[in-house]
């Protein structure tokens, strides 16, 4: 990749069209697009390549390795190792050795970043739902936070174009809250979950079928979901969307990519004149600086390092940062709030064991339905339900509850049979309300190992988040006795005070919000930057609220509607 | 213990040639696995048998055979499937230990703790004592442990009680993450499917509860 032009002594020729920042849904899909119209595009990657045929371990049983999943070393034991096990795609983590970031005092906040093609969607949940208009326009009828400067008839085309090239399963409800799009045919619900739905119908909670970025049907020579339910390992066929095999390695072949690995960004180049051109990096490989230039540049390298590589792009014309006349880089930082209870239900034991794993998750959730209930409800925004249960691949971990109530001896493989796929889990995925207390800013005193200097976060919920947390709690309580069954737990490892850690659902959006006034927001409705004409962001971070709508979707969303926008400014001369 | 059962440490060989199998399965020049190949290697995956004898890395012989006999008492064999040493305990303790020092020093502590416990009450060690003696030690240990923490504190079984947990729970863990403790459950997954369907013994099981 030496091959790329390099600032000194380079020449016009050597100026890209676009340069983006970051491999994942938001870069991806910007690079593709570009690319498709004919755009030389250099795409910088902060990680190495990907090779999923060596990287993935999809069809991997336990017993392929010596240490069965626990990590070498077992250091799963230890509560080390890859985050969400050994066996998942994650490549990077919460902590990276040579990127620390710092905490404020009285807050808890966790990043994860994945240094790679395709970054964390190679390993996402794929949950894909649209933003609605109740989302976009919530101010309007509760008065808290602010609304979005584009309404569900701006997104709607291209949820259309992203579900349609992504492929997202689906049916057509007509839930107010949760618009219908362009579907797959979704897997039919597995037998726990017709029960969890009609408990659900007591209750007056809708489960529908899930909507995920998982093809069931051949689409652009990508096969067929195969129900091996491993998406988290990484998928072999490219059934399940990753930005790395459906946008970027399909964009290569058309010639217009140059793809730069290993490639961190340290800030954004401007002229004399204000206008953006090209990114200037740290080659991990060789530790050399380097500079890549482009007619625009396009950040999309997660929310928070987005928000940080402006932050750090100071000059005499941007004293504060580039585009942040505003004081808004880095602000408005959310989160999704999480909650889970899990329990044991009885009525499921002795069910035939049958292939549980499906599409990788469950076949049915519940999208927000109390939205005309919030007056009395006492906090302003919803959530949506996904849960868990069935027969799930065992593996270590899997009998450590059975064999210490056991003691030890026989009983416990008799009560692993017994209880095997009578567990079930829900998990809330709520709204947050931006706020004043929750947003990074550079620390001052630190740098990462490339020299770079690092982000602090602050973060708090506030009250309309632990009611809403409340809620949920109370919620997953009553279904799992209305099944019949015991609650067994309040809260993972990360939600031991009652609600999820900031960060940690990894749905972390905000921090360059979009809008129609340059004096509170960074960008404009088409993520373009309200002072620097020819920069745009493109990832969670021009998100002006969280919805309960887990994030990927409307970023590869509003990421090809930039595209579109950028394309035809640049034809106008505009850019 | 038959050696037709030990699965062996030679797997990441093999793993190797299934990775071989996906990218040739692609070389064609396609990113992703169609259908077919899916399948292939999804079954490959599935049918692969372990196969030589495993030589210990760390654990001395005497330490291993008390692993291996702990195995075998907290997971033995039953109709539905063997014991926790034919599900390849042993080795997997004795490969972790061999790769993580603070793991080690957990086995070396807690075998001979184990050992010390049965000379001071029947003048043996634990892999030469009688089955009743070993049940014994281990229904006293049991007993401590379910009294909850605080009778631990003070307990002369203290030791005892946390190594034995950390044996039980990677016992445990080599039995359900073996080919025989995953067949035991009878786990379906991980396959490669034309299409996903609920079989009608499942559907049949819970419509009386719909």
């Amino acid at each position: 990749m030496l091959n790329t032009p390099m600032t000194q002594g380079s020449s016009k020729s050597d100026v890209f069209d676009v340069v983006v920042v970051g491999a994942g849904a938001g870069g991806g899909t910007m690079s593709r697009v570009m690319a498709g119209k004919g755009a030389k595009v250099a795409l910088l990657e902060a990680g190495p390549k990907l090779v999923p045929e060596e990287e993935f371990k999809e069809h991997d049983w336990p017993y392929h390795y010596d240490h069965r999943g626990a990590g070498p070393g077992g250091a799963g034991y230890f509560g080390r190792g890859k985050p969400f096990g050994f066996m998942r795609t994650t490549s990077g983590g919460w902590e990276l050795p040579d990127e620390p970031y710092t905490i404020g005092a009285g807050s808890e906040f966790v990043w994860f970043r994945s240094r790679i093609v395709g970054g964390r969607t190679n390993h996402y949940g794929r949950m894909s739902f649209r933003l609605s208009e109740w989302d976009l326009k919530a101010r309007d009828r509760d008065g808290v936070g602010p609304n979005w400067p584009v309404g569900y008839v701006d997104l709607a085309p291209y949820y259309d174009k992203a579900e349609k090239f992504i492929g997202v399963t689906g049916t057509h409800e007509g839930i107010p809250s949760a618009p219908d799009g362009v579907f797959h045919e979704p897997p039919p619900p597995k037998a726990h979950e017709l029960l969890v739905q009609t408990t659900g119908k007591k209750l007056g909670i809708p489960f529908i079928a899930n909507r995920r970025a998982v093809i069931t049907r051949s689409i652009n020579g990508r096969a067929a979901c195969h129900y091996c339910g491993q998406c988290g390992r990484g998928c072999l066929t490219a059934s399940a969307y990753s930005a790395s095999q459906v946008d970027v390695f399909p964009a290569l072949k058309t010639g217009n990519l140059t793809l730069l690995t290993d490639a961190m960004a340290r800030e954004v180049l401007t002229n004399a004149s204000g206008k953006a051109e090209g990114v200037l990096y740290i080659d991990r490989n060789t530790r050399q600086v380097k500079r890549v230039l482009g007619k625009a540049v396009v950040l999309a390298a997660s929310t928070c390092e987005s928000a940080r590589i402006l932050l750090n792009s100071k000059s005499k014309l941007f004293p504060n940062g580039l585009a942040n006349g505003s004081g808004m880089v880095g602000r408005n930082l959310m989160d999704t709030v999480g909650l889970s209870v899990s329990g044991y239900v009885p009525a499921l034991e002795g069910m035939p064991v049958y292939n549980t794993d499906g599409f990788g998750s469950s076949h049915l959730y519940a999208p927000w339905w109390g939205y005309n209930d919030h007056a009395k409800l006492g906090f302003p925004r919803g959530y949506h339900i996904e849960f868990g249960g069935g027969f799930r691949m065992p593996g270590v971990h899997s009998g450590h509850n059975a064999a210490r109530r056991a003691g030890y001896g026989k009983r416990i493989k008799e009560w692993m049979r017994q209880e095997y796929g009578a567990r079930v889990g829900f998990a809330g995925r709520g709204e947050m309300i931006p706020n004043r207390f929750s947003y990074c800013e550079i620390d001052p005193a630190i740098v990462d190992d490339w020299g770079i200097p690092v982000l602090r976060f602050h973060f708090k919920f506030s009250d309309y988040e632990w009611k809403q947390a409340r809620h949920m709690e109370e919620t997953f309580k009553g279904i799992i006795e209305t099944l019949g069954g015991r609650v067994t737990g309040v809260g993972n490892a990360w939600e031991k005070s009652g609600i999820s850690i900031g960060g940690s659902i990894i749905h972390e959006v905000g921090t360059a919000r979009m809008g129609t006034d340059p004096r509170s927001s960074v960008l404009n409705p088409y993520c373009q930057a309200h002072e620097v004409k020819n920069l745009f962001v493109t990832d969670g971070s021009c998100f002006v609220t969280n919805p309960d709508k887990n994030p990927t979707l409307t970023i590869n969303a509003l990421s090809w509607r930039a595209a579109d926008y950028l394309a035809e400014a640049m034809r106008k001369g505009d850019v | 213990m038959s050696d037709s059962s030990l699965l062996q440490v030679d797997d990441v060989s093999r793993r190797d040639a299934l990775r071989r199998i996906a990218l040739a399965l692609t070389a064609v020049g396609a990113r992703s696995l169609d259908l077919a190949s899916a399948q292939q290697v999804h079954h490959a995956a599935r049918s692969a048998s372990p196969s030589g004898v495993y030589k210990a890395k760390f654990l001395n012989p005497h330490e291993y055979r008390t692993v291996a006999r702990l195995a075998e008492l907290i997971v033995p064999a039953d109709e539905r499937g063997g014991s926790a040493v034919d599900a390849g305990s042993p080795q997997f303790i004795d490969v972790l230990c061999s790769e993580n020092e603070q793991l080690g020093r957990i086995y070396s502590g807690g075998l001979g703790w184990f050992d010390a416990w049965m000379r001071q009450h029947y003048d043996t060690s634990f892999i030469d004592a009688t089955e009743q003696q070993q049940t014994e030690m281990l229904d006293a240990i049991v007993a401590v442990e379910e009294a909850g923490q605080e009778s631990e504190v003070d307990s002369e079984l203290g030791p005892g009680i946390r190594f034995f947990d950390w044996i039980r729970k990677m016992s445990v863990d080599a039995y359900y993450s073996s080919e025989i403790g995953i067949k035991d459950l009878r786990y379906q997954g991980n396959g490669a499917y034309s299409e996903y369907t609920v079989p009608k013994e499942a559907l049949d099981f819970i419509k009386p509860l719909l």
